[in-house]
């Protein structure tokens, strides 16, 4: 059956390409590629929650197709496999994958290539699923790489602007760098256990003899990894463990190679909805819960984890305060959220760091259609300083993004409150002998001044985006409000003029051709500006009926609110963000109201990192506990037991309330009364950090949607110019000069050149030879051989026994 | 009828290099017969060639020679006219049989100079190269080894590009000059095996010789081995190209026509990997693995160093042809991994290579065609105009940089895999030659994108890309069955390596773990 949740989209993907491009019609294109994806989303949430559905079951559902690799003893099936942690990921997949298709019916509507866009849009959700329903290393790679393709292929889909093209490659270029980090990290863990795949498979279900080993019951069975640097290099887990992260860095854009994720914003915005906020960068997130129990046993690596996590999440808020572009901003608080949810697994909090993936898909999916829907109805506007005032034009718009605004910012109910809480909260609260001493501590603190910031630039996006004036109104002032855009604005005396350089995410409308073209000659000719855009704009209004109507012959456009399959799935989304996090309320705040089902659910299929005290105090899944109670101890280098010791209290009530719980799953059944009040005062602390930021961004920006903010923070730290200079420039600058001229052409070549040379020119002492091209040459091929076969003779002569 | 298979396939390309130039002096003669006469050949040949997969080669547990056909050639040395086909060459003679009649149709209108002799060199060529992969006589096997190279040449230095004569004549004088060290190491051995077993009789059989060095009949002191190694091994390194054996290798490569770029790209560089897998691990074990070293060494530079040098190529074509340095590099690691996952890995990557490398020639071919020009500046925007054209040059690139579910990626995986687990080198340095091969996935993914973006992306620049035709049906359809095999290789290789595991893991015994493996079994008669 999970057959059927990957291969529908693939099929809906074939049929687009291949019909959809010769029919050209819109209603039917969008109907297989939505189609499709919700065949998937049926199948994944009748395999989730059906009669023997994953997230109840015990084991996990397989479905074997074949045996895609075997050789020697190394073994890859396409087999697939949903137990309750890829149950979850499928549901809210496919879910807010159909939410996005449609939406993007609307937001694509009018574009040449909108076959296709979807073909693409398909056949990532195929790659996706892969991903999240592999049952080994190898095959998630598969899936891994394909919505890397897929992410290259969509940011690239203007495939005529030049920036459409750099941001793709860098972001396939920036995830292989990460994927070498993946393909090593299989290897060792193919190394270290024979096996590669996630599920102990039956014989009977592989068809292998003796059946598959899962390689994280073996690795669960090792000793935990001693806490050192030493351990990065050792060759054991904590290698594999590091290994896989540098791919998670990757895919997930981390410190240092997020770089990618915020140039992606090329691609139109459904893409940036589905794979740069929903699904593919948490794909990082996804793996290393899903090896969760090869990181428990590499504290080095959680440790890593942890600092990247919260390095990353503090970073990208601060830029994103300081960004102009609306998708800019949500995607630096993509890489921010991101980070989150690493720190989340650092700390050992794995069940919290998934359910912040989802409610995260919810909130982020519903502000980055939210932005598209501004967008659209800016008629592709993405400069926050020309908007404002969109309350009264877009109220659907503007009230989803709300509910996406309070979540993200994390207001009590909203989704991303109880996510968010709780992983600063069990970053405080941490046990984990990964978390030495007063880190914990530190890490939350960089925790809560990122949940500061995350709430100021959500405030001053929606401010500078639905509040105060009208700005858009204001056809010139564009030019003097802001010199730091200036390439947007210097040549274009109308906004429209300069919308051909400045739309970072253009639908090319049939007549997109000239409308291109015309865009880019009035840019340049200033005054003809209005009437050929006029034109222009003529054309579209013949294809483009409901959205572009009465607006055409304007000098300035009037955003208008989008049309319904773009809002229903705003709505839907804000619903989800509203009461999506309910399903995961911690027992401290519900006081066992409402169970915490998210919980319940995921806990038995994560691992649980080794903690501070004693063995007593590790539980979970029983092979996992016994290995961490009977190693821990064993293995415990100094570094480890001084770590334990430095700080002995270790947080002591917690200690014993979680050491009671010894082997329970979740704390559902134990509850110990200090460690409830603690968890309700941090939510207060939470709770007033939202408050504040909120408070802090609506006075600074409120009055002053334009306030100049820092060079420093506006340039992205210049990273990728650091970059540039240190990295790249060097590299091809060396290898043009050096390899290739230098080393290929001068020193070889030369070598060779100069002995045919000097072969030549003995030939040519017999100048009658030189007759004609090919004869002088085969003469000297001759000679040249004739020599080499003299020498060789000599030389067996002398070597050969027998001939001596 | 089975004993002579081999032979036929080896003939009737020959033949139709006959045919080709008597239809020359036929009354009735056009231009255009050629071409059908030598697709004709070729096809035929492949669809002959298809028999051999009949043959149960690779289905028992041990290596076996099928379709042997072993008589005496020239009796007073003891040459024989013995050939075979096992798991390892089954492949690589497809590959061949494969890929000449699409480079027939690929040179359709490409080829206005000569085409009787441009045909009848191509039919000549095909005929030497199945000979080389199927012999079992080190004799036979050079001089088939040798005969590959004059079509070569001539196809170079006739229908070749500007600087076709230089890139001919260097191309020659490389690689004959690696043969010829190669002729002197085959007549050392056939003194060796003379005076310690034959008593006084030489052999140059292949089998014979396997065999008596595993039985022990024969053995060749460890200096004496040395040389041996060295001579075959340059012979084959040149052949491959590893660095820095390489320089020959961007000339031809962008001077040949477009059917010869694919032949060599496709073909002749895997006889020195087949060479090296099959004669130098074959008979000299113990230098193989004493000097695996060096040949890691300069298998993991390659990968990098041609990777570096391909991002920064101009020419489209070039870029392609130190592409292949790196890749061909990977091939060679994984033989030297002496593990069954990267012997098999390296197997199949020849085999990728030769699919996904003679696609790029293939493709870079129909766009030389329409504009006459190679230089990637010249281009830029191509996939407004030639949306077809995009498509299989993104999907082929893809198969290049080793994207899963294509082809690539099996091999190298399987390389890296094997160099990984490898006990060749010590304990860490297996582990730092992965990881430095790795990057390579890396550079690779730079260099192709950076050309793809070029190329394909962006604006239409210049006025002369903008009204180019799309690729006729003709193209897509030759095309098409390496894209269905970069489809099909990518998602179900267990036909392809169940096929070739005996054979493999025959020599890997040999070379891991000497005086383990059995001898080599010939079937006579099926």
């Amino acid at each position: 059956m999970l057959r059927y949740i990957i291969f529908a989209p693939l099929v809906g993907a074939v049929i687009n390409w291949f019909v959809g491009r010769r029919l050209r019609n819109e209603t039917v294109i969008g109907l297989v590629a939505c189609g499709s994806v919700a065949v998937s989303a049926l199948f994944a949430f009748m395999s989730a929650f059906g009669e023997h559905g994953a997230l109840h079951a015990s084991t996990p559902t397989l479905d074997h197709l074949w045996t895609w690799i075997e050789v020697g003893g190394f073994r890859a099936d396409f087999g697939l496999a949903m137990d309750r942690l890829s149950g979850i990921y499928a549901c809210f997949i496919t879910f807010v994958g159909l939410l996005i298709h449609i939406f993007a019916m609307g937001y694509m509507h009018g574009d040449k290539g909108f076959y296709r866009f979807f073909a693409y849009l398909n056949l990532f959700m195929f790659m996706m699923l892969t991903l999240i329903l592999a049952d080994n290393l190898l095959l998630m790679f598969v899936g891994w790489e394909g919505v890397g393709l897929c992410s290259y292929l969509l940011i690239g889909y203007y495939f005529d602007r030049k920036e459409a093209g750099d941001a793709a490659k860098k972001a396939f270029v920036a995830n292989r760098v990460g994927d070498w980090g993946v393909v090593l990290g299989i290897m060792l863990v193919f190394f270290l256990t024979g096996t590669i795949s996630f599920f102990d498979k039956p014989a009977t279900v592989s068809g292998a003899a003796g059946g598959v080993e899962s390689a994280l019951r073996l690795i669960g069975a090792m000793p935990v990894d001693p806490f050192t640097w030493g351990a990065i290099f050792a060759g054991g887990i904590t290698s594999a463990a590091v290994l896989l992260f540098i791919g998670a860095t990757g895919k997930s854009a981390q410190i240092p190679l997020f770089v990618w994720l915020p140039d992606a914003m090329a691609g139109p915005t459904p893409v940036s909805a589905l794979i740069h906020a929903a699904t593919m960068v948490t794909a990082g997130v996804y793996m290393i819960v899903r090896c969760s129990s090869i990181f428990t046993h590499a504290p080095t690596a959680m440790f890593i984890v942890a600092i990247i996590g919260a390095a990353t999440a503090i970073f990208a808020a601060t830029i994103g305060i300081a960004q102009n572009d609306i998708k800019k901003v949500l995607a630096y608080s993509t890489v921010s959220q991101l980070g989150y949810m690493m720190l989340a697994c650092g700390v050992g909090a794995f069940v919290a760091a998934i359910f912040h993936v989802m409610t995260h898909a919810f909130f982020k999916a519903l502000l980055f259609l939210g932005s598209g829907s501004v967008i659209h109805g800016m008629h592709h506007e993405q400069d926050m300083r020309r908007m404002g005032g969109l309350k009264k034009y877009m109220p659907v718009t503007y009230w989803t993004m709300f509910t996406g605004w309070l979540a993200i910012s994390g207001i009590p109910i909203f989704a991303g409150f109880f996510s968010k809480d709780e992983i600063l909260w069990k970053t405080w609260s941490t046990e984990s002998i990964a978390i030495p001493g007063a880190a914990s501590k530190i890490l939350w603190g960089v925790g809560a001044i990122t949940a500061l910031l995350t709430a100021i630039y959500m405030t001053r996006m929606m401010v500078m985006t639905f509040h105060g004036t009208e700005r858009f109104l204001e056809v010139a002032a564009g030019g003097q409000a802001d010199e730091a855009h200036a390439h947007a604005y210097d040549e274009g005396a109308k906004p429209h003029a300069a919308q051909a350089d400045s739309a970072g995410d253009r639908p090319r409308h049939q007549a997109g051709e000239s409308t291109s073209t015309t865009y880019t000659d009035a840019a340049a000719h200033g005054s003809n500006a209005t009437t050929q855009h006029h034109d222009a704009h003529a054309d579209d209004a013949h294809i483009d009926n409901d959205a572009h109507d009465a607006h055409q012959h304007h000098g300035t456009h009037i955003p208008h609110e989008s049309p319904w399959v773009m809002t229903v799935p705003l709505i839907v989304l804000a619903v989800l963000s509203t009461l999506g996090g309910l399903v995961g309320v911690p027992y401290a705040l519900s006081a066992g109201a409402i169970p915490n089902y998210f919980e319940h659910t995921l806990e038995p299929v994560v691992a649980h990192a080794p903690e501070h005290g004693s063995g007593a105090a590790s539980h979970g899944a029983a092979a996992t506990s016994r290995a961490n109670e009977t190693t821990y101890g064993a293995t415990g280098t100094p570094e480890s037991h001084s770590t334990a010791a430095e700080h002995p209290e270790g947080a002591a009530p917690q200690a014993v309330g979680e050491g009671v719980a010894g082997g329970v799953p979740a704390s559902e059944h134990t509850h110990d009364p200090a460690e409830v009040r603690a968890e309700r005062i941090f939510s207060g602390i939470s709770i007033a950090i939202a408050l504040v930021g909120i408070g802090i961004g609506w006075t600074l920006f409120r009055r002053r949607p334009l306030l100049e903010m820092p060079r420093l923070l506006e340039n992205k730290y210049y990273v990728d110019e650091a970059y540039d200079a240190t990295i790249i420039n060097p590299l091809k600058t060396g290898s043009r000069e050096v390899l290739w001229r230098f080393f290929d052409v001068s020193v070889v070549d030369g070598i060779v050149n100069g002995i045919g040379r000097g072969v030549s020119q003995i030939g040519s002492a017999a100048r009658y030879m030189q007759s004609g091209f090919v004869r002088s040459y085969a003469a000297v091929i001759l000679i040249g051989a004739l020599a080499v076969i003299g020498y060789f003779a000599y030389a067996a002569y002398k070597i050969i026994p027998f001939m001596r | 009828m089975q004993q002579y298979l081999l032979t036929i396939l080896i003939l009737l390309p020959t033949l139709g290099a006959i045919a080709v130039a008597a239809h020359g002096f036929a009354p009735y003669r056009r231009e255009t017969h050629y071409r059908w006469i030598a697709l004709a050949f070729s096809i035929a040949t492949f669809a002959l060639s298809l028999l051999l997969l009949g043959g149960g080669i690779g289905e028992g547990a041990a290596n076996e020679f099928r379709f042997v056909q072993n008589s005496s050639w020239i009796g007073a040395i003891g040459a024989r006219y013995h050939l075979g086909v096992d798991g390892m060459s089954l492949w690589l003679v497809l590959l061949t049989t494969l890929l000449v009649p699409i480079s027939i149709l690929s040179s359709w209108h490409a080829v206005e100079k000569r085409p009787a002799a441009f045909y009848a060199f191509i039919l000549l060529l095909e005929g030497a190269m199945i000979g080389v992969f199927v012999s079992l006589d080190l004799l036979v096997f050079y001089l088939f080894f040798e005969a590959s190279l004059v079509p070569m040449f001539f196809l170079i230095g006739v229908w070749g590009g500007e600087r076709r004569i230089y890139a001919a004549a260097k191309f020659f004088i490389y690689t004959a000059l690696g043969s010829l060290l190669m002729l002197v190491g085959i007549i050392a051995l056939y003194f060796i095996y003379a005076n310690q077993v034959g008593g006084g009789q030489g052999t140059f059989d292949y089998v014979v010789l396997f065999n008596a060095l595993q039985t022990g009949q024969m053995s060749i002191d460890a200096r004496a081995g040395f040389w041996l190694f060295l001579a075959f091994g340059l012979a084959f390194a040149i052949k491959v190209p590893l660095f820095p054996f390489h320089t020959w290798l961007p000339d031809a490569h962008t001077e040949a026509p477009t059917a010869g770029s694919v032949i060599l790209a496709g073909v002749l560089l895997k006889m020195g990997t087949y060479g090296l897998m099959r004669f130098n691990f074959g008979l000299f074990p113990e230098a193989s693995r004493e000097w695996a070293w060096l040949a890691i060494i300069l298998a993991v530079v390659g990968i990098i160093y041609g990777a570096l040098v391909a991002m920064v190529q101009p020419d489209v074509k070039r870029l392609v042809a130190y592409s292949s340095v790196s890749h061909m590099g990977f091939v060679v690691l994984g033989m030297f991994s002496f593990t069954e996952q990267g012997m098999q890995g390296a197997l199949y990557q020849m085999l990728n290579h030769g699919v996904s490398t003679g696609a790029l020639f293939l493709l870079v071919g129909m766009i030389y065609e329409r504009r006459h020009t190679r230089q990637i500046d010249d281009f830029g925007g191509l996939s407004k105009p030639m949306p077809w054209f995009a498509t299989i040059l993104v999907i082929t690139s893809l198969s290049s940089v080793g994207l899963p579910l294509l082809n690539g990626f099996v091999g190298e995986f399987l390389i890296m895999l094997g160099m990984w687990t490898s006990d060749t080198l010590n304990a860490p340095w297996s582990r730092i030659a992965t990881m430095l091969a790795a990057t390579g996935v890396i550079w690779a993914a730079v260099y192709m994108l950076w050309m793809l973006q070029r190329v394909l992306f962006g604006r239409v620049t210049n006025e002369k890309n903008a009204r180019l035709n799309d690729l006729s049906a003709r193209e897509i359809g030759l095309l098409a069955p390496l894209l269905a095999l970069m489809l099909l290789m990518g998602a179900y290789p267990r036909p392809f390596l169940s096929r070739s595991r005996a054979s493999v893991e025959q020599v890997r015994e040999r070379v891991a773990s000497p005086g383990r493996g059995g001898t080599l079994a010939v079937i006579e008669k099926p």
